[in-house]
């Protein structure tokens, strides 16, 4: 399974990768690949205040759906549109074309303490 | 993998539910269907004790030809199970139940006059399905590949003892090819090496929605009979050695039934789920029996228990985790196989 090491990651596989205050999210490949094909996200709306932690969004494929969760505290200000005609992106391309949205963090030292690469790789080879 | 009925199945190759479910519309696909049951009935009253048993009329079909037809609960015209008859050879019939009834089908047709017996773990089934499933079959076994739709054949197969049935479960043509269990890893890579791409019991589940083919679990099973699952043209009603379940269900048809399959259709991508609520003019009227996203049609499809006589005028919604979709009735099945010349 592929695990960036540019980015941070979370016990529910989903990534997270900032720039300064802001914090692009998406879905693993070890939990793409669990899921299967995805047919449809659920995508949370632009200006949602999120509590890390808290469900956001679904991630749903012929075989089952799947929450994500808030990473970090803050607010959504971008949304990955193309997920809604093209929600394959998440399989094809889960790191790059598949990041879900974006989260203006209230305190950007969260994602100092959100798990590193290394971790996550323990993590799902356990 | 994934446990299924007793079995450890693949959902999916690497290629995924959506390309594998694509290639049998397209072309062709393999499925290792091994889970199925074969129970083996055999000896001079076979005949009479499957007939006697299931809702379908044998007498309409004959040796080399296959039946789908229906196991019924005596108390409430439930259906136990629904099966592929196979009548293979005069007095022998290799009847095909779900995974996890072969136990009651066993039950059901052993008889005085000689046994019913589940063997199962003796042979592989290998289902190939798609418009060029024959084209694959071919290149591997030709005998196979020329059984007509719903005919039986025995053939060898490098020495193996086989029989094909041009039977599926996809709305596509196909064969389904039962394989001694010693030669059946190599006719799988054989028909791979052909070009039948793998595929899993994912594709073989939306396969069968968008054909609307049922489900047992879903759209059969405790409480539902085969007049509510629309399923009526399985029941032989005058045959003269009747069927079990046949009073209960005489007595629904007189009484007519409380609720029908109906096919539903929603606009956006997202899977209506089993279990989710229908709702029929702003009022609570039945639930998805199965659903998901369609990938020929590329929006949701459900099939859903309802009461009879909603019209098109209707206001449908399915509820998915609190949140309502739009529906609209569905003529049923939602992908039609092409028409093709065999």
């Amino acid at each position: 399974m592929n695990v960036p090491d540019d980015r941070r990651y979370t016990n529910d596989h989903e990534w997270v990768l900032a720039d300064g205050s802001r914090a692009r999210v998406g879905i693993t490949d070890y939990a793409q690949d669990a899921l299967g094909d995805v047919v449809f996200v659920q995508l949370p709306e632009r200006g949602t205040t999120v509590s890390a932690g808290d469900s956001f969004s679904e991630v749903e494929s012929t075989k089952s759906v799947s929450d994500v969760y808030a990473p970090v505290n803050g607010s959504v200000t971008e949304v990955n549109n193309d997920l809604v005609d093209a929600p394959q992106r998440i399989n094809e391309d889960p790191y790059g074309a598949g990041w879900i949205c974006e989260i203006e963090m209230n305190d950007s030292s969260e994602y100092g303490t959100l798990m590193d690469a290394e971790s996550y790789r323990q993590l799902i080879s356990a | 993998m994934v446990p299924f009925g007793g079995w450890d199945m693949p959902l999916a190759y690497p290629a995924g539910t959506i390309a594998e479910h694509l290639a049998c519309r397209q072309a062709a696909v393999a499925f290792d269907v091994s889970h199925l049951g074969t129970v083996r009935v055999s000896g001079p009253d076979a005949f009479d004790r499957l007939q006697a048993t299931l809702t379908n009329d044998l007498a309409k079909i004959g040796p080399g030809r296959a039946q789908y037809t229906h196991l019924l609960d005596p108390a409430d015209a439930s259906v136990v199970d629904d099966i592929i008859v196979w009548w293979v050879d005069e007095d022998v019939f290799d009847v095909m139940p779900n995974a996890s009834n072969t136990d009651r089908v066993v039950a059901a047709l052993t008889g005085e006059g000689g046994p019913a017996e589940d063997v199962t773990a003796t042979r592989a089934i290998i289902a190939v399905q798609g418009p060029e499933a024959r084209e694959r079959l071919e290149a591997v076994a030709p005998d196979a590949a020329s059984v007509p739709r719903f005919r039986v054949r025995r053939f060898e197969w490098r020495g193996a003892p086989c029989v094909a049935a041009g039977t599926g479960y996809t709305g596509e043509d196909g064969v389904e090819v039962a394989v001694p269990a010693a030669a059946a890893e190599d006719l799988w890579q054989a028909l791979l090496d052909a070009g039948a791409q793998p595929a899993g019991l994912g594709a073989r589940d939306t396969l069968r929605l968008e054909a609307a083919l049922p489900l047992h679990g879903h759209e059969l099973g405790p409480g539902i009979t085969p007049l509510q699952a629309g399923l009526g043209w399985v029941v032989a009603w005058d045959k003269p050695s009747g069927f079990l379940g046949k009073d209960a269900l005489v007595a629904e048809r007189q009484a007519g039934v409380a609720r029908k399959l109906a096919g539903l259709s929603t606009t956006g991508r997202q899977p209506p789920r089993e279990h989710c609520p229908v709702i029929v003019d702003a009022t609570p009227a039945g639930a998805v029996t199965s659903g998901n996203f369609s990938p020929v049609l590329g929006h949701g499809i459900a099939l859903a228990l309802l009461p009879p006589g909603i019209t098109a005028e209707a206001t449908i919604e399915i509820e998915v985790r609190d949140r309502r979709m739009a529906a609209t009735l569905t003529a049923l099945p939602f992908v039609r196989r092409r028409a093709k010349g065999n």
